[in-house]
């Protein structure tokens, strides 16, 4: 009877004991720790400077601060576990977000820290303008903006001018002459993709091509409009007659992305994330890359796509001491001489202001990206940013029953209408 | 009962109406113990109860609300359900996991028990091979996927440079691309791993005594027969369990094709779990626990029936006998 009972008060002690011994060496330490679940590590370009910072920070606040990064490389699945910390209102220390219809709901509610009060001082003059009110809802900025987005047409100059063609097509009708030119010197003029969560680089061409027939308000019309309805044909002639690859539909970004690095395919949409991918694994292309808009295909020619990518957030608390590391941290990683570090390195951009001297290595195609921007005649933003996530979702397989013929392009759209419906 | 079944009976080695299904219950002894029982179950059941039945019946009763997890619950009643039996991309979801479950149920198990049978003859380098057969089993399945996806790849993938290799390009596919082929094809691969239940009926096969198959050698019994009428009567049990397996499996599949093809092209290859996982992922937790509680349900019946389809063929059989 004595030894059934020590042995299930053993099983009982095995079962909770190692938990509460868990909690309190966190305890005993004295220190905040602040857990960071991010998707800056492994391949992302950002990764070795993001560590850096963190080391450098953790190093200055030793003792008082610290910032644990919990790497998760897997973009989808980083997006599945902050959606559901956030519905069980287990909301990460510190995260990342992109700032789209669907994410803009943890706003909702109180699980979110406000740092309205702290921008309105002079931490919000690091901000580009118009960067906080965009992250800010009913006076409430509970995400800080961070990497903007821009994805003009990436072209490999050194096919084109295989293939016999000196100058970058004006229209679209001189991209599809481009195009046979390119077919007929064995190169595959586009990137496609209809595959991962919002077939990104096809997404982006009819973005571009949306834009360019409709201008920059064209989202503001509904899905079924005459305007991407012509936008669809022409994505659909950029899947037939062998302009893309036979792997597009089901390929994903590692596809189309893959092809262009590989110097298969001629042109490809991207942004400036991307920079450091193509300097380190294919430097012949990344010599040969330029940048530009898309031909015209409207009355809107020389537009360009830009959009907040990733804003960082943190899990509102009432602990004081967390509170107080959650803004040290967000500061930190806010100063303009940080980020330039993380944007030299990787060639991304920011939603945070830094001056560049010439003593700086600006990377010559970040360069390119900066004034493809500045040289646009209009900024606009893409399909993903507009609708949420199970509508973009929706785009990628609803583009493979065009591409398969299966779809008409009106058909394509209903398609997608159905599920915004 | 078989010839060789009475001749075997005859000798002995086999009980005429002894169990033979697992599901047969021996007597059991009462315990009086109760109290060192419950205080034994208390950690685990209170773990069970916590993390299993409350998720459970949360996921039934959020199931019938509009909720994005962190607005307020707005009850909808069977909207939620209705709605996805509307769609078209959910019928045909719930319809390839129907073709998982008896695929997996149906192909992949008597491959396996045919594996098993083999093996379990000890030919030559059998070791070897039932190291082989059970090796994907400890591998990743997104390494896996990802092998497959480099199989499959329309471009440079294996398969279609193997056919072009041997004059056949017309017969070269975008596999997991294409209407007719995505789907067949990421079927095709789980097929093979059939080692996790190969193990389980081997271990089964080997338990049978060498000397039945010895009787019905000197009985005259091909090899044939004897696996006909010693092993897969006396596998019954073992095969029933995996079946279910397979196909419980089958009812909730979803990593390799979500790997491989994201549930495309245009829903060719999506299953249940996919719909839920976009679901959850546009945080429309009402709508994915309705697919949740869906799946646990459609999981149930589809392994109820299968007992009932077993057991009640296992009854018909012992009562001829």
């Amino acid at each position: 009877m004595k030894t059934w009972k020590i042995l299930a008060l053993l099983l009982i002690l095995a079962l909770t004991v190692p938990g509460f011994l868990l909690a309190q060496s966190a305890a005993e330490t004295g220190e905040t720790v602040l857990k960071w679940p991010t998707i800056w590590v492994g391949e992302d370009s950002k990764a070795g400077e993001v560590e850096r910072l963190v080391m450098e920070f953790n190093t200055l606040n030793e003792g008082k601060y610290q910032v644990d990064i919990e790497a998760n490389p897997d973009y989808d699945g980083y997006r599945t576990k902050i959606n559901a910390q956030v519905a069980a209102n287990a909301v990460p220390d510190l995260f990342v977000f992109n700032p789209d219809p669907t994410s803009f709901s943890y706003y909702e509610g109180d699980r979110l820290m406000d740092f309205a009060d702290e921008l309105a001082g002079d931490w919000g003059k690091v901000f580009v303008g118009g960067a906080i009110g965009d992250a800010t809802i009913n006076g409430e900025t509970k995400s800080i903006p961070y990497e903007i987005g821009v994805t003009p047409i990436w072209y490999n100059e050194a096919l084109m001018v295989k293939a016999g063609v000196t100058e970058y097509p004006e229209t679209i009708d001189d991209f599809w002459k481009v195009a046979d030119k390119l077919k007929a010197a064995g190169i595959v003029p586009t990137s496609q993709m209809t595959g991962g969560t919002n077939a990104w680089t096809s997404m982006l061409w009819f973005s571009h091509i949306a834009m360019s027939i409709g201008g920059p308000k064209v989202w503001d019309k509904p899905i079924t409009d005459p305007v991407f309805e012509k936008a669809a044909e022409i994505l659909l002639k950029m899947y037939s007659d062998g302009n893309t690859t036979k792997d597009a539909v089901g390929g994903d970004a590692g596809v189309s992305g893959g092809h262009y690095l590989a110097g298969r395919t001629a042109m490809f949409i991207n942004g400036p994330w991307y920079i450091g991918r193509v300097r380190g694994e294919a430097p012949d292309v990344y010599e040969n890359t330029k940048i530009a808009s898309l031909p015209a295909a409207g009355d809107y020619p020389g537009g360009q796509i830009g959009f907040a990518l990733s804003n960082l957030a943190a899990g509102a608390t009432d602990n004081a001491a967390k509170k107080g590391g959650v803004l040290a941290f967000m500061k930190w990683m806010t100063e303009p001489e940080n980020v330039k570090a993380i944007s030299m390195d990787s060639g991304a951009m920011f939603a945070v202001k830094f001056q560049t001297g010439a003593g700086d290595a600006v990377d010559p195609l970040q360069k390119k990206f900066t004034d493809a921007v500045n040289d646009a005649s209009f900024v606009g933003t893409h399909f993903a940013t507009v609708y949420p996530s199970d509508v973009v979702a929706e785009f990628g397989q609803a583009l493979a029953k065009m591409a398969l013929g299966r779809a008409t392009p009106a058909e394509f759209l209903q398609q997608i209408k159905s599920v915004i419906d | 009962m078989h010839s060789v079944e009475k001749v075997l009976a005859a000798r002995g080695l086999v009980a005429k109406t002894g169990p033979r299904f697992s599901g047969d219950r021996p007597m059991v002894k009462r315990n009086k113990n109760w109290k060192q029982i419950i205080l034994f179950l208390l950690p685990v059941l209170t773990l069970f109860l916590l993390y299993f039945v409350y998720p459970l019946i949360f996921v039934f009763v959020t199931s019938f609300t509009e909720w994005n997890g962190i607005s307020a619950m707005q009850f909808k009643g069977l909207g939620n359900y209705k709605r996805l039996f509307l769609s078209d991309t959910f019928r045909l979801s719930f319809r390839n996991n129907i073709l998982w479950a008896l695929v997996l149920g149906l192909v992949q198990i008597p491959l396996a028990a045919g594996m098993a049978m083999v093996l379990a003859r000890k030919p030559r380098g059998w070791k070897t091979f039932r190291t082989i057969y059970f090796l994907p089993n400890v591998i990743s399945q997104v390494a896996l996927a990802m092998m497959w996806l480099a199989v499959y790849n329309a471009e440079y993938g294996m398969l279609n440079g193997l056919l072009n290799s041997v004059g056949l390009e017309q017969l070269t596919h975008n596999w997991l691309g294409e209407y007719e082929t995505a789907f067949p094809a990421v079927i095709f691969q789980q097929l093979f791993y059939i080692g996790y239940f190969m193990i389980v009926i081997l271990a089964s096969r080997m338990g049978i005594p060498e000397s039945f198959y010895e009787a019905a050698e000197i009985d005259g019994a091909n090899v044939l027969q004897q696996e006909a009428h010693i092993t897969i009567p006396m596998l019954r049990g073992i095969l029933v369990t995996t079946m279910t397996l397979a196909m419980a499996f089958g009812m909730r599949h979803f990593e390799s094709t979500y790997l491989m093809t994201n549930g495309g092209p245009a829903h060719q290859t999506s299953v249940m779990g996919i719909v839920l996982y976009r679901n959850l992922e546009a945080l429309r937790f009402g709508e994915a626990n309705a697919i949740g509680t869906i799946l646990i349900v459609t999981g149930g019946v589809v392994i109820a029936l299968l007992r009932w389809f077993f057991g009640r063929k296992a009854s018909a059989s012992e009562t001829v006998q």
